[in-house]
């Protein structure tokens, strides 16, 4: 083990500084704010530093590492040379408070991004400025809010969510004051346009929903329930997590959809960085842009007298929305995570259409090969397809139910018997609808070879035996975490000498 | 993009093994009247030399900080962070890595948030702290709500939280879309002309469920007043204070003198500025907040083995297990960023951090210094600073900040632009990267301006 505080760590300062400049006069801290105790960390030298970082990183598991079918989180490559635009010094060593005729570059490369989401989204209007999933949802549903108290409409306090919705959808709407109202799937884990239906009414602001949904499945009715929310008077809120299944396909849009939020980290490859940072830009209908968050990046084009300044033609500006919502973050989004995505989405330009193409490509086959390697193992009778289909999309579902009864093996012990065997494991338990669910999704960058060998080390992990299998895993750095354990004996720190 | 799709060549292959005759029919169950009809209308693809190529051209056409001598913070803040940072934070075993959900295969990034959460601790002198919130603003905004989940049924004044009223707008246009949908009233604290908090008017704030102010101050003073606060505010009456964390290395920790919850913008430490984003939200806090309080946490456990093992915890807090009762609907934080902090610190060491305190002080103090003897520049509050300082100019600000422009100088801040009254005054900041070089220019240029507005007027 290496432990940052179990380093003694030398005495005196680390790593070497300049002096300070010099002064007339000492700068000094106010006698009641002097810091009488030292914070207690141990200061490394580099090479401890990079030793005890590089230990912890190989105790990790990321997509350079393995195959890594993390349903619904779209784990897809993350192509290095994003990395190095993100480091130069005209992204990396910019203020957003520069003056707008210093940041031409970043206004022009926000304002292409605004405009090619809005384009895929079959949106209108778009802001970078929420930086993660969740946090567009709370803002594309503040925008709703503030639009129907513009209208008089203070009536709509209620939000529809499915119950297969993600957490965050309900989360969201919550803060921003709304009432759920949750309606339940049909079994087979699509949309209840009944239950929709008998829920829709004037005091309905929006209702949230995801398509496909998170079993992987394409709503076909969602027209449908566009006009009953739309009948209602109520808005349409798109959850972008899946929208990696549908670019040049489909759109919110054509769908019937008044806002959306995108999550670039998933779709556009901004690297997840074991929990963010993340960029949760949201579209909106015309009817709802000026509510956005600003400011928006916009742009002029150049007079003959202005060229000269101009960037490929066009002054670029921003834009502060009519009746904006306000802020969301303090400044204008994570603009390093929008810079990564906005290099990914170059590579595809109009050819968006084949990653979502071999995004479900991938995700068929996968289901398809691992139905053949279990037959051929003899353990096709142990799971069963989440929902019935001729094809998912992007992801797909399992139900280890079968397993669970027959050999007491849950969707958990497989979970844990695929890490063995150096694979991530697939989303578990979720969605609620799926018994001992397993939610599978490759993502485009995973190659053929790749998918048919993970399928049949799925079925060699159905035929160990069960014993084994609660024992799983046993190659990893540690084994089993007792998560009860850890809630029960809390330890949030290092306890140095209290302990 | 042919690299980006290793099966380009066998989709036919595939889809034969599948049954299928082509792609088409993997979409047959999306209705034909929503399907996108044609190609969409973007650019052609590009390859990765075209890419870097434009990059390179299009930021290019931004200027960057370092280029010339700039003297604009407010809130971040230029700064060095030594390459080995860089280096490892860019391993994939980090950065290629989701939430960290199977933790036998996490214990990387766990323990090393682990670690993260005691150096935070340490910092501000708190026993908890979170795995970071999105940025400063919204960790003040979250701290706001939790003190209210957390007061309410006893505050005399419920539903009530009170805010300096220095807070730049943009921050608190955070705090107001986190509040409204608690119904929480945000209401002002006043500050004294000398730039420090009026401790008369806190009285107004005794009762309620929050008080949020900064230390040091958004003007950049390093206030003594926050001392006796959270006497005067009582049990029921959350203190938040808000930090610039390198100024720890040498300021009291807010816990030690009574913060029930500590905030900040954790970018100074570990992060460049990067246009305000991504950064990374610092939130600690007391035990009484622990179970209400918003974002991820990591615990130290063991394995069926009995071995040292870290996994999240505390997560029935979260939205995906609480759903609408959620604490807050955080999903995706800032972990990597709060991991690029934590390496920062590690190098650092405490003694370093106070050199690194100290060296911000001096560049500001070196920075007032120089300017208090420049004609027609006024140092607007005789107060300790530790970063930055506002400053009155001749004529107005916009004017003044223009000229220094075109004489290849970012001047600062218009604090016009976070009061609106304010037409004269410009915040200037320093940090461990401004130079004397830099500072004697601004000086020349700001004498030359005082002379050319005196001519004007």
């Amino acid at each position: 083990m290496s432990h940052l505080f179990g380093h003694n760590g030398a005495e005196g300062e680390g790593y070497s500084q300049p002096a300070p400049l010099t002064t007339a006069q000492t700068p000094s801290v106010p006698s009641a704010l002097v810091r009488a105790r030292p914070a207690r960390w141990p200061r490394l030298s580099e090479p401890e530093m990079v030793r005890h970082y590089t230990w912890l990183s190989k105790r990790n598991f990321g997509i350079d590492t393995g195959f890594y079918p993390l349903g619904s989180c779209t784990m897809k490559h993350n192509p290095r040379v994003n990395e190095v635009i993100a480091q130069l010094p005209g992204i990396a060593d910019i203020h957003p408070h520069q003056p707008e005729h210093q940041l031409q570059g970043w206004l022009s490369i926000y304002y292409e991004m605004q405009h090619m989401l809005a384009v895929v989204a079959g949106m209108d209007d778009v802001t970078l400025q929420p930086v993660a999933g969740a946090q567009g949802e709370f803002t594309a549903i503040r925008c709703i809010q503030e639009y129907f108290r513009l209208r008089g409409e203070d009536q709509r306090t209620k939000v529809i969510v499915p119950d297969s919705a993600h957490g965050t959808n309900p989360a969201s709407a919550a803060m921003a004051g709304f009432e759920i109202v949750e309606i339940p799937s049909l079994e087979d884990g699509r949309m209840d346009l009944e239950a929709l239906a008998a829920v829709a009414d004037e005091t309905t602001a929006a209702m949230m929903i995801t398509n496909p949904n998170t079993l992987g499945l394409f709503e076909a009715d969602i027209s449908e329930a566009s006009r009953i929310v739309h009948d209602a008077g109520g808005q349409m809120y798109y959850d972008g997590a899946n929208f990696n299944a549908i670019l040049g396909i489909t759109s919110p849009g054509l769908m019937g959809f008044d806002a959306v939020h995108f999550n670039l980290h998933k779709t556009f490859s901004q690297p997840h960085g074991g929990g963010g940072p993340g960029s949760g830009p949201i579209g909106v209908k015309s009817h709802l842009a000026p509510f956005l968050p600003g400011p928006v990046a916009a742009r002029d084009e150049a007079s003959p007298e202005d060229v000269h300044r101009s960037l490929d033609g066009h002054i670029y500006r921003w834009h502060e929305p009519e009746h904006s919502i306000g802020k969301v973050q303090q400044w204008h989004g994570n603009a390093g995570a929008v810079i990564r995505c906005w290099a990914y989405y170059r590579r595809y330009g109009s050819g968006l259409k084949q990653m979502s193409e071999h995004a479900v490509l991938n995700a068929n086959y996968l289901r398809h090969a691992i139905h053949r390697e279990a037959k051929a193992a003899g353990v096709d009778h142990l799971f069963e397809d989440g929902a019935e289909t001729e094809v998912a999309k992007h992801e797909f579902t399992l139900s280890m139910q079968p397993a669970k009864e027959a050999l007491g093996v849950s969707a958990m012990d497989v979970a844990k018997g695929l890490l063995d065997r150096g694979y991530m494991a697939p989303t578990v338990y979720f969605p609620l609808v799926v018994p001992e669910c397993m939610m599978i999704e490759p993502t485009e960058t995973e190659s053929k070879d790749t998918l048919d060998t993970f399928a049949e080390h799925f079925a060699q992990v159905l035929k160990t035996d069960p014993e084994t299998l609660h024992e799983a895993p046993i190659t990893t750095p540690v084994r089993r975490v007792d998560e009860v354990y850890a809630a029960r004996n809390l330890c949030l720190k290092h306890p140095f000498d209290e302990a | 993009m042919v690299d980006q799709l290793p099966n380009r060549g066998r989709e036919a292959e595939m889809l034969k093994e599948m049954g299928f005759d082509s792609m088409e029919d993997l979409f047959a169950d999306i209705p034909e009247d929503v399907r996108f009809k044609g190609e969409l209308p973007l650019p052609a693809p590009q390859s990765e030399e075209e890419i870097i190529a434009d990059a390179r051209r299009l930021l290019g056409a931004n200027q960057d900080l370092g280029s010339r001598p700039s003297f604009l913070g407010a809130g971040l803040y230029r700064n060095y962070v030594p390459a080995a940072v860089f280096q490892l934070v860019t391993r994939g075993e980090f950065l290629t890595a989701y939430t960290p959900y199977q933790p036998e295969v996490s214990q990387g990034m766990l323990q090393a948030m682990w670690e993260f959460q005691t150096l935070v601790s340490e910092l501000v002198g708190l026993p908890i702290a979170n795995l970071s919130l999105y940025d400063g603003s919204t960790a003040a905004a979250e701290a706001l709500t939790c003190a209210v989940r957390v007061h309410n049924r006893k505050a005399s004044q419920p539903n009530t939280v009170y805010v300096s009223e220095l807070t730049p707008p943009d921050k608190m246009s955070v705090m107001h879309n986190y509040c409204q949908g608690a119904d929480i009233s945000i209401k002002t604290l006043a500050h004294k002309p000398d730039g420090t908090l009026d401790l008369e008017a806190v009285e107004a704030a005794a009762g309620s469920c929050g008080v949020y102010i900064e230390q040091p101050n958004p003007l950049g003073v390093m206030d003594e007043g926050l001392v006796g606060l959270k006497a005067m505010l009582g049990d029921h009456t959350a203190l938040i204070v808000g930090v610039q964390p390198v100024s720890l290395g040498v300021l009291e920790a807010p816990g030690h003198y009574g913060a029930d919850i500590v905030v900040g913008e954790g970018q100074p430490l570990g992060s460049p500025v990067t246009a305000g984003g991504p950064l990374y939200g610092i939130f600690a806090c007391k035990q009484p907040y622990l179970r209400l309080m918003p974002g991820r946490i990591v615990g130290r456990s063991i394995d069926v083995d009995g071995n040292e093992a870290y996994c999240l915890t505390l997560s029935t807090r979260e939205q995906h297990i609480r759903r609408h009762r959620a604490t807050s609907n955080i999903c995706t934080n800032e972990t990597l960023i709060a991991l690029m902090g934590a390496m920062h610190m590690a190098l650092l060491g405490p003694d370093g951090l106070a050199d690194l305190a100290h060296r911000n002080m001096a560049a500001c103090q070196a920075l007032k210094e120089r300017l208090s003897t420049v004609d027609g520049v006024e140092i607007v509050h005789d107060a300790p600073h530790f970063n930055e300082f506002a400053i009155r100019v001749k004529g107005s600000a916009s004017a003044c900040l223009a000229h220094l422009d075109q004489h290849g100088i970012t001047g600062g801040l218009d604090l016009s632009r976070w009061f609106p009254d304010i037409t004269d005054q410009i915040l200037v900041t320093a940090t461990d990267q401004t130079r004397s070089g830099d500072i004697e220019a601004l000086a020349a240029q700001l004498a030359l301006w005082s002379t050319h507005a005196e001519v004007a007027a």
